[in-house]
């Protein structure tokens, strides 16, 4: 299980920052993405599709923990000059992965994953099971998301 | 010329380094963590439950006892009395 863990912490913290933007967060999402690995592991009935099933996970935590994020701001709103903190200096060091982040930031996060899910190596096929839908609809959107990130990254360059 | 790959690449390995050493150790730890509690828990509240029960029980038994002895014997000095009622007649 620890080589296992070792073998993909560095591609599970690239997935879960591409969708979540924050450096801060990375660690601690990467470990529940992981304890649930570790837990379902036994119930995953075609080790060929691990790579697979473990980015679903990741996914599927970074997505409900930007729902949860969403939801305990209705309840609890952050005052104005606390939404959207930037992350803190030195945290990105490179203006191209800044740029690459702020663009990313203007996708919805199901966008956000999905491209980071391409990142990953994943085909279309896989993509549409991760995400519960069809091949036609992850080409489709896949290409939007594509469009809309050449878009924000070329703005942001400019 | 800034590119997207690149900028993808830089993503990844400053993700990456945002993974403090013993991030695998932590992980494991945590897995055991949530898995021993759970099973203390289940245990602990059965046990619990069985001991409250017979508490319960017993509680219940010391407490009406002395009433049934007392109950038994008013029930034998009637039941002795209206025996020799019915001798007598």
């Amino acid at each position: 299980m620890r080589e296992l863990i070792v073998a993909y912490q560095r591609r599970v913290a690239g997935f879960v920052y591409a969708i979540t933007g924050r450096s801060d967060s990375i660690e601690d999402l990467a470990q529940m993405v992981f304890v649930k690995m570790a837990r379902a592991i036994n119930r995953l009935k075609a080790p060929e599709q691990f790579e697979s099933w473990l980015f679903r996970l990741a996914r599927n935590t970074c997505i409900d923990h930007l729902r949860r994020q969403k939801l305990r701001r209705i309840f609890t709103p952050f005052a104005p000059e606390h939404e959207n903190v930037p992350e803190p200096d030195g945290a990105v060091d490179s203006e191209e992965l800044d740029a690459l982040r702020h663009a990313l930031e203007q996708l919805r996060p199901k966008d956000r994953a999905l491209l980071a899910l391409v990142q990953e190596g994943r085909s279309h096929a896989e993509i549409a099971e991760i995400c519960k839908t069809s091949v036609a609809a992850v080409k489709a959107r896949l290409h939007r998301a594509r469009e809309e990130l050449r878009q924000h990254y070329q703005s942001d360059e400019d | 010329m800034k590119t997207e790959p690149q900028a993808w690449l830089r993503l990844q390995e400053h993700a990456s380094a945002q993974i403090s050493p013993g991030f695998a150790d932590r992980v494991l730890r945590a897995v055991r963590g949530e898995e021993s509690p759970l099973i203390v828990a289940h245990f602990g509240m059965a046990i619990v439950t069985a001991a409250l029960c017979l508490f319960a029980v017993l509680l219940f038994q010391a407490r009406t006892s002395p009433d049934s002895a007392a109950n038994l014997a008013g029930w034998k000095e009637i039941a002795a009395q209206a025996s020799d009622f019915d001798q007598g007649l």
